[in-house]
């Protein structure tokens, strides 16, 4: 149960109809309008009692756990490799068929519902589109506090209101706002801890990231690479929310990097760090990743590499300071942000056991790095249609010509801006199988060049891909299984829409993900299989979870999805907006 | 509200009523109809609507995406040449329609060349009521 303010009382309203002699309504002249008093809109909802007493705070040691643990999900990766895969082995692809609902909770909020519940101490915390925060039973549903954001006016978003969920460390949890507030809740009351501004949101800032915590910090990075910010992530002493490093994406004057940028470019570059980054404990190093240089789709003004867009970046998580950096799209003229998820991999390669990097980027091609230096290793498409450029030994790519951005172009590039994947949705990856799962769009886009002009606060583009896949119906997406040590891809799933959901892996050998029509789906890990599918309704955009609580077995679905994305990106637009979060169960 | 008794109401009809016709001066031609024959002018309308206002927002096709299309004869805050001058350079208030006045590189001139381009490419055979 959750207490809210006593908005009830205190409602008045006067009417002021009077009836005539002959009984007709007279309206009195000169008289003052009626004046109705609305109730005020309450937004927080603070527990009646402490909840989730059960667990105690939230611990380094809990978090640097290499295994994700099977009671709770308290990372939005599963773990700091994200691997996104659930220890449980209930979840099979024979057990997949007896789930059912268990509980369901809408969020009444539009815009897609991208978020990765958390789960600790029997209570579930999630996130709606619009930052409302849920605290809810992770048994049954019932809503033990609830908190609304109210965001500022004109925010600067590029792409929809989503949140894709919160962080927690100690007693608290921890959200990030799209007007760029982070914001501390006790996890046992919803009271707020402490409210920091990351950034002038009016400027063309956002968050839409989960914090992840690391050393004691909150680390979260900005959005805006459409609206020509400098982009940066900042780490906060978690408890106090005290600014403790901010690092910059782009160099200032004079820094290295700053000549990869023409003139004064790098004022309003972009390069923003709206996704989550990695985090290894056994060297303390955190990884973070960039997105795109501004303006999006012309570069002529930002002639260079444009560092550090694009980028992945291995820092020292007490200082922020960079021991080393790879870039994937040097001088980015199609919106690959280079931020989808990284997962830190132990594995042989060529016979020899290597610590790596692997991502499945938004430009098509998936990376093995070496994490210790950033060495690049190998670079495979993991799409079926790639053809903006190849990657050279270095891991530097070959751009092919006709994929540039032109006034009059007509060449059709693949992949669309939209990727392959990208930082909106997650993939997922089983240690035992050696597979990464990795859902992506197949949607490839004619990119035009034009005129943008820059302003602080304004779109800042200079061109547009043009949806040609999406627009004459030729716009798919797969669900592949990428073979970490090889590269090669062991099976693909098919999907008439692009796959824009995210991932889970079971130890059982399942994976959940779902699609822009608004079905859930569970895949055999081994062979792609669908296993078992549910009906949702709304497009899935959501980053799945799973856990086990008093010995049943849990899978957590958040599905609605954003039609004005949809119609860019191929997807359902007939299907009404609307978060519901869908909570399945194995028989007890 | 007050009411208008019909003693009142006969006398704002009288003031309003049909006036002597006086030879009416065509409405001057705005910016938009002129750059509307010139394609170097037409086209860098295109090039600034390609580079600043499609993308996510305004479809480049006669498609209604977040943002409505601007190639169809419906005009949510007004259709003549003015009137969408006004729209784009105060912008949409509650909406993500910013004010672009003062912004493109060459002010308002763009701003007319945009407009050139919009009637160039539209699909609307209707006149707009309020063009001049």
């Amino acid at each position: 149960m959750v207490r809210g303010r006593g908005w009830v009382s205190g409602i008045a309203l006067a009417l002021v109809c009077a009836a005539s002699p002959l009984g007709l309504a007279e309206e009195k002249e000169a008289e003052a309008p009626a004046e109705i008093q609305l109730p005020p809109v309450p937004t927080h909802w603070k527990a009646e009692k402490p909840v989730g007493t059960s667990a105690g705070p939230v611990t380094a040691a809990q978090l640097t756990a290499a295994a994700t643990p099977a009671d709770k999900w308290i990372q939005y990766g599963g773990n700091y490799r994200n691997f996104r895969h659930s220890p449980l082995k209930t979840l099979t692809p024979e057990s997949v068929k007896k789930l059912s609902v268990a509980w369901a909770f809408p969020t009444g909020t539009t815009g897609q519902f991208e978020a990765s519940p958390v789960v600790y101490g029997g209570v579930m915390y999630v996130t709606s589109s619009y930052n409302r925060l849920f605290a809810l039973d992770a048994k049954t549903g019932e809503l033990l506090w609830r908190y609304d954001h109210k965001n500022g006016e004109n925010l600067r978003l590029c792409c929809g209101p989503p949140n894709r969920g919160v962080g927690i460390w100690g007693d608290l949890v921890l959200m990030g706002t799209l007007d760029a507030h982070l914001i501390a809740f006790d996890r046992k009351t919803g009271e707020i801890a402490w409210n920091v501004e990351v950034a002038k949101y009016q400027a063309g800032y956002s968050l839409t990231s989960a914090p992840l915590i690391a050393d004691g910090l909150a680390i979260i990075g900005v959005a805006g690479g459409e609206y020509g910010v400098r982009g940066y992530f900042d780490a906060y002493d978690a408890a106090t929310g005290k600014l403790v490093w901010r690092h910059y994406t782009i160099p200032a004057k004079g820094e290295p990097g700053a000549d990869t940028w023409a003139g004064d470019s790098y004022e309003r570059g972009g390069s923003p760090a709206w996704t989550y980054g990695a985090y290894d404990p056994e060297t303390d190093t955190l990884y973070w990743t960039t997105g795109n240089p501004s303006p999006d789709w012309d570069g002529d003004g930002r002639a260079g590499d444009n560092l550090y867009s694009d980028s992945l970046l291995a820092l020292d998580p007490k200082t922020g300071s960079m021991k080393w950096y790879f870039q994937f799209t040097p001088h980015d003229v199609w919106d690959y942000d280079g931020n989808t998820q990284i997962f830190l991999v132990d594995a042989k390669l060529d016979g020899k056991p290597r610590k790596l990097i692997v991502q499945a980027n938004r430009n098509g091609f998936f990376y093995l790095l070496d994490r210790s230096d950033g060495k690049f290793l190998r670079a495979t498409p993991y799409l079926e249609q790639v053809n903006w450029a190849t990657i050279d030994d270095k891991g530097r790519p070959v751009v092919s010509p006709d994929a540039l951005p032109k006034p009059d172009a007509t060449f059709r590039t693949c992949p669309s801006n939209l990727g392959g994947m990208n930082g909106s949705f997650t993939g997922a990856l089983n240690p035992e199988l050696g597979l990464a799962f990795i859902p992506s769009s197949e949607a490839c886009q004619v990119f035009t060049k034009g005129i943008g002009a820059y302003r602080e606060g304004l779109p800042y583009l200079g061109g547009l891909p043009e949806t040609v896949d999406a627009t004459a119906g030729k716009a798919y997406g797969n669900m592949a299984a990428i073979d970490v040590a090889t590269g090669k891809v062991k099976w693909r799933y098919r999907d008439p829409r692009p796959m824009m959901g995210g991932t889970l892996s079971t130890a059982g050998g399942v994976v959940f993900s779902g699609t822009l029509e608004g079905e859930v789906l569970a895949f055999d890990a081994k062979t792609g299989k669908v296993v078992w599918r549910f009906r949702s309704g709304g497009g899935m955009r959501s980053q799945p979870v799973a856990y086990q609580l008093d010995g049943r077995t849990y899978v957590a679905v958040p599905t609605g999805s954003f039609s004005t994305l949809d119609s860019f990106a191929a997807g359902i637009t007939r299907v009404p907006e609307g978060g519901t979060l869908f909570v399945f169960a194995l028989p007890k | 509200m007050s009411r208008l008794t019909p003693a009142l109401l006969l006398a704002v009809l009288a003031c309003t009523g049909p006036k002597p016709a006086v030879p009416a001066s065509p409405p001057p031609e705005s910016p938009a109809a002129r750059y509307l024959r010139d394609p170097a002018a037409v086209e860098r309308g295109k090039q600034i609507f390609v580079g600043t206002c499609g993308a996510y927002c305004h479809s480049t096709h006669d498609v209604e995406r977040d943002a409505p299309s601007l190639f169809d004869c419906e005009w949510r805050h007004g259709g003549g040449d003015a009137e969408i001058f006004k729209t784009i350079s105060e912008g949409v208030p509650n909406t993500r329609m910013p004010a672009w006045k003062g912004v493109l590189p060459q002010g308002d001139d763009d701003i007319w060349r945009v407009i050139a381009y919009l009637r160039s490419a539209s699909t609307c055979r209707t006149p707009p009521a309020s063009a001049h």
